[in-house]
């Protein structure tokens, strides 16, 4: 398909923090497929990055471009028909694609929890938000605790997510949407794990609950001091509260860095236009420029640079070689051959 | 939640008004009255007059009506024309707990083993089992059910010759009997009501316990317990006990007939729902808490994917009593189901309307408590309005 | 490609009515003259596209497939009755007529004195049993015997009843009442839902609250009791009964389905839209909301059918019906005559009545089911 699986092999994981920190969790070449009846959906392409301990990474990109199939494959929650065709997931030393389906259940939410997208949907019906954190809890702490202990630990951190403690045992429909989500934070702290993964934590609640619900999440993280993805649609919100974003584009990541220099200095044309296509409350004021075209589809992704076919810098080149993913600065990797052509101004839209 | 039985309360009583005045209809809307089908046409017109105005067929439509509701509400339902000069109302009282006991094993044992099958076919999705099963289900679902009795009975009581082909007890055996069958019966019934309430008794016990060594402590003690009383029982009354055998050996061939009828469409109806329940966010939620997969299936899939099948049970009823009638008669079996057709085939009228509007009250009854069921079962109708 | 059109139909369904689409599509296609001609054509073309569309998804679905088979055989038979009647084999109406012909092999069987002396039974008989046949044989005689049920033989493919009538035959006879039955009841119970559900949606408030609860009653009301008390009440024939399980289908469960239907369709906008061109309420219900539940309507035909053709056999069984020939009938006769309960030794008379009622039964239900998965999306598996 493409000549791209060889390129980074062997090479060391993009890691958008320079040297000194140690990375808490490396994806390495991830490649994962969904196989349909028509073909193989090339879901998930050569993706590689790294999370340092302690820090936030937002996976940024339009819907369908692979974000939430990188969260199920590292939980390896993927469903029957996904193939996971080769790469490392590497967390604390430990590849976890490697694990037996046996270990990595009790792997999960011990190392790895997950916020999911829709909180509304969960949340188990037919028991009260109290019996499903402490399941998680009954299951993963060692020795099981007590029921008193469970009830004060979830207590506290319903303290810290800022719900009643009184809410604990009624059942999901008694609470608002935005408790629910902030009862998921705190079940995902339940077992303090090494890394959260939040799917679209706030896409389906109103502005103001979006803010306080960010506002917890940051709170936690530095309090906690556990590494979070945060996975969403809207690099605007993403900017707010990560220390690095990586952005994805077609199930592949076209750039990666710290949050700072990507708002500063885009150098891939994907991250320009959708940087030009999102309204800054802190920057000058700009005419908006919509981002053209459509996603690809993923069962016949265009040949070699996946974005060509949309790119207002694309040449020969970029439908015949596929451009690498390379660190043009210290910290700041990006995949394109015409990463210094990309302009430094955002695009403005002219009528 | 009180609030809510009493709702439902009011709208079966409604309902079952409606219902009385339908059946009220039907006696009406036959061809004559009652004086020019059942007297001998030859007596005199006065007699007749008098026959008629004795009967209180004289009134209107809606006196008519309303004698009709008042005297079914205070249990007077008439006297059966062949079983002369007994009530209907003690013929059919006496039939009630034979129809009652064939129709609540049935139906639990279709609801058990329907819905287990059901969500273990859904999740194991695909494969040779899930077909089998499927189709087999299908079919039973759509066999022709008195055939299917037939078969059932050639198959079991005359080639296997495991069971009695027919009837509620073996008549030889019973000649020097120092018992009727309905003292019996009685006796087992109790006992069977007496284990049934401890094996409820336990489970919903045991499932209060938030520690699992307490739940499974009260399990241990609760289950073997039902069984050791249900074994005293019939120690003590030994010298009933082979009578109540044979009553049990003539139940289990039409017991399972009719569940199996029934297992079928529970069976399909698990299926699809728990295939639709597998496909809920929470269920994610539950595998990425690293819940083991047995869990998954049976605590968080299947205990939601049950709420529909619950629901469902209302239209399974109408389709389990009308199974129960073909049982009865295909089986012998002298419940309700069979006075009726024996009472339509000999033109006894009151014994068969009073035995259908019995058999709607029944209906009736079982709504009610699914409703009641599915209340405590979904929290979401159970705390509704609780802030 | 050849989905293009139909997919445009899908992304306007909101504003437009589909039910009248094809009177706006033509305007792009075809000249201005030959306008009234044509547009029967494109709407005949529309529906080819619709229903190939449709036939490819159903198609898929194999247990579907094997209904529609099921079903077609079963026509067959009964378009097969009147011709073999009439051209032969079955030409003659003393031996084939379903109701009242008869036929019996007979057995010659030589009397021997006592029960004891009989060694072959299909050979001998003694002189005690053979007086109810031949009155005053004496061993040595030859009594002839007349065989009913007799097994299948070359004259009788399926053998005969115990009235030595002819079983396929019957079975074939009986397959054009099922189908009638079913066509009658699967007619009434749509029209009385559809009506009942569209109207209840439409009004809203006390009407529709009625009619439900009075739905909610027929659908907890066990049919085959409510049944066996009619037919002691009245004399109850096949067009009757078709009606009568029509009627109490169509009060019941239908006309909640349909009405939940009709409730989606009278929210969509081409409703407002038709509403504020003048249409009366009589012209929204039937021009805009019926059409739309009709597809619906269709699916529980199927299964009206299913639960009529079961129903007449089940009380036919019981010989409760003022039928002449069905296959509740063929076993009716079988069961009173005492052949039934001695095991499969006449499985001619247990095996073949019983498969039918069960196949063309489960035939309408296998169709119906991929139907369902055709008209309401959600239920296709992913």
């Amino acid at each position: 398909m493409t000549d791209t699986r060889a390129r980074t092999a062997g090479e060391e994981t993009p890691s958008p923090m320079p040297g000194d920190e140690a990375p808490l969790l490396e994806v390495k070449n991830l490649v994962m497929n969904y196989e349909i009846k028509t073909g193989m959906v090339s879901a998930v392409e050569d993706v590689s990055f790294a999370v340092p301990k302690g820090r936030s990474l937002g996976l940024v990109g339009e819907s369908g471009c692979g974000k939430t199939s990188i969260a199920l494959t590292l939980m390896q929650l993927l469903p029957n028909n996904a193939r996971i065709l080769g790469g490392e997931v590497v967390l604390d030393g430990q590849n976890l694609l490697e694990l037996g389906e046996e270990e990595m259940r009790k792997r999960r939410w011990d190392d790895i929890a997950m916020v999911f997208q829709g909180a509304m949907n969960s949340w188990n019906p037919v028991y009260t938000v109290g019996d499903q954190i402490r399941e998680a809890i009954y299951l993963h702490w060692e020795p099981r605790p007590s029921y008193d202990e469970a009830m004060a630990k979830i207590s506290e951190l319903y303290e810290l997510v800022g719900l009643n403690p009184g809410m604990i045992e009624r059942y999901p429909h008694e609470y608002s949407g935005g408790m629910k989500q902030r009862a998921v934070i705190a079940m995902a702290l339940s077992c303090s794990p090494k890394l959260i993964i939040a799917d679209e934590p706030t896409t389906a609640l109103d502005v103001i609950v979006q803010e306080q619900i960010l506002e917890e999440l940051r709170k936690v993280q530095h309090e906690f001091g556990m590494s979070v993805i945060y996975i969403s649609h809207d690099i605007a919100v993403i900017a707010e509260i990560t220390d690095l974003i990586g952005v994805m584009y077609a199930g592949k990541v076209v750039e990666l860095g710290s949050t700072r220099e990507i708002f500063a200095n885009p150098r891939h044309p994907y991250t320009w236009l959708i940087l030009s296509s999102t309204p800054s409350i802190t920057g000058p004021r700009r005419q908006l420029a919509p981002l053209e075209g459509e996603p690809p589809n993923l069962l016949d992704p265009p040949p070699a640079c996946r974005f060509h076919p949309r790119c207002p810098f694309a040449t020969d080149i970029c439908h015949e070689r596929e451009p690498p993913l390379e660190e043009i600065k210290p910290g700041h990797w990006a995949a394109c051959w015409h990463h210094e052509e990309v302009p430094t101004e955002l695009v403005t839209e002219s009528r | 939640m009180l609030k809510f039985i009493g709702r439902r309360l009011i709208q079966m009583t409604f309902l079952f008004f409606l219902f009385l005045t339908l059946v009220f209809f039907l006696l009406e809307s036959q061809p004559g009255d009652i004086t020019s089908q059942f007297l001998d046409p030859n007596i005199p017109a006065q007699v007749r007059q008098l026959i008629i105005e004795r009967l209180g067929l004289d009134g209107s439509v809606w006196n008519r009506w309303w004698n009709y509701i008042t005297n079914f509400v205070t249990g007077n339902l008439g006297v059966s024309f062949s079983q002369y000069p007994r009530s209907v109302f003690d013929v059919i009282v006496e039939r009630i707990p034979r129809t009652l006991f064939l129709f609540t094993f049935a139906t639990l044992l279709a609801y058990f083993i329907g819905f287990t099958l059901g969500k273990r076919v859904a999740w194991k999705r695909g494969g040779f089992s899930e077909h089998a099963v499927t189709i087999g289900g299908v079919l039973l679902y759509t066999v022709f059910y008195p055939w299917f009795a037939i078969l059932m009975i050639l198959l079991f009581g005359s080639y296997l010759d495991i069971f009695p082909i027919n009837g509620f007890i073996d008549p030889g055996f019973w000649r020097n009997a120092p018992f009727t069958g309905n003292e019996v019966f009685s006796q087992l019934i109790l006992s069977l009501a007496i284990a049934a309430f401890i094996v409820s008794a336990t489970a919903i016990l045991a499932r209060r316990q938030e520690e699992r060594r307490t739940a499974r402590l009260i399990r241990a003690v609760g289950y073997p317990l039902s069984v050791i009383v249900l074994v005293g029982f019939w120690v003590i009354r030994s010298e009933m006990r082979p009578y109540a055998l044979d009553i049990v050996h003539h139940s289990i061939l039409p017991i399972i007939t009719l569940a199996l009828i029934a297992f079928a469409g529970v069976m399909l109806l698990t299926r699809s729902s728990m295939l639709e329940t597998l496909r809920e966010d929470y269920i994610l939620t539950a595998r990425a808490k690293g819940v083991p997969e047995k869990d998954i299936r049976d605590r968080h899939a299947a205990r939601n994917a049950l709420l529909p099948v619950v629901t469902s049970f209302v239209l399974g009823l109408a389709f389990i009593i009308g199974g129960g009638v073909v049982t009865e008669t295909v089986f012998s079996w002298p419940g309700m189901g069979a006075l009726l057709l024996n009472a339509t085939v000999i033109e006894d009228v009151p014994v068969a309307t009073g035995a259908l509007a019995f058999i709607g009250v029944l209906a009736l009854l079982g709504h009610l408590i699914v409703d009641i069921l599915y209340a405590v079962l979904d929290p979401r109708i159970r705390i509704a309005g609780r802030e | 490609m050849t989905g293009r059109p139909t997919q445009v139909t899908e992304d306007q369904s909101t504003q437009v009515d589909p039910t009248e689409l094809e009177e706006l599509t033509p305007a792009v296609e075809v000249g201005e003259g030959e306008l009234p001609r044509s547009l029967w054509r494109v709407r005949l073309r529309l529906a080819w596209q619709g229903f190939r569309k449709n036939w490819r998804l159903f198609a898929e679905n194999k247990i579907g497939l094997a209904g529609l088979i099921i079903i077609l055989i079963f026509a067959v038979m009964a378009l097969a009755f009147p011709l073999l009647r009439a051209v032969g084999p079955w030409d003659n109406d003393a031996i084939y007529d379903p109701v009242i012909g008869y036929d019996a092999p007979v057995a010659e069987l030589e009397v021997v004195p006592t029960r004891a002396e009989v060694t072959d039974p299909t050979q001998q008989i003694d002189a005690i049993d053979a007086q109810l046949w031949c009155f005053g044989a004496l061993p040595g005689d030859t009594c002839r015997i007349p065989q009913q049920p007799a097994p299948p033989s070359e004259g009788h493919l399926l053998g005969t009843d115990p009235l030595g009538r002819d079983i396929a035959s019957q079975l074939t006879f009986s397959t054009r009442a099922a189908f009638l039955l079913g066509l009658i009841a699967a007619l009434v119970t749509v029209g009385i839902a559809t009506s009942i559900g569209s109207i209840a949606a439409f009004y809203g408030g006390w009407l529709d609250n009625f009619l439900m609860r009075f739905a909610d009653l027929i659908l907890l009301m066990p049919l085959i009791p409510i049944l066996i008390v009619m037919s002691g009440l009245w004399e109850i024939n096949l067009p009757l009964l078709g009606v009568l399980i029509g009627v109490l289908n169509g009060f019941g469960g239908t006309a909640i389905v349909l009405k939940s239907q009709a409730l989606s369709v009278k929210v969509k906008p081409f409703i407002d839209a038709a509403r504020v061109s003048g249409g009366s309420n009589m012209h929204l219900i039937f021009r805009h909301i019926v059409p739309n539940v009709l597809p619906l309507s269709f699916l529980y035909m199927m299964f009206s059918v299913t639960e009529a053709v079961s129903l007449e056999a089940t009380l036919s069984f019981f010989g409760l019906l003022n039928v002449d020939m069905s296959w509740g009938i063929m076993l009716n006769t079988a069961q009173s005559q005492g052949y039934l309960r001695s095991g499969f030794e006449f499985w001619w008379l247990l095996i073949p009545a019983g498969v039918a009622v069960t196949l063309l039964a489960a035939g309408f239900f296998f169709a119906g089911r991929a139907m369902d998965e055709v008209i309401n999306p959600r239920l296709r598996a992913r």
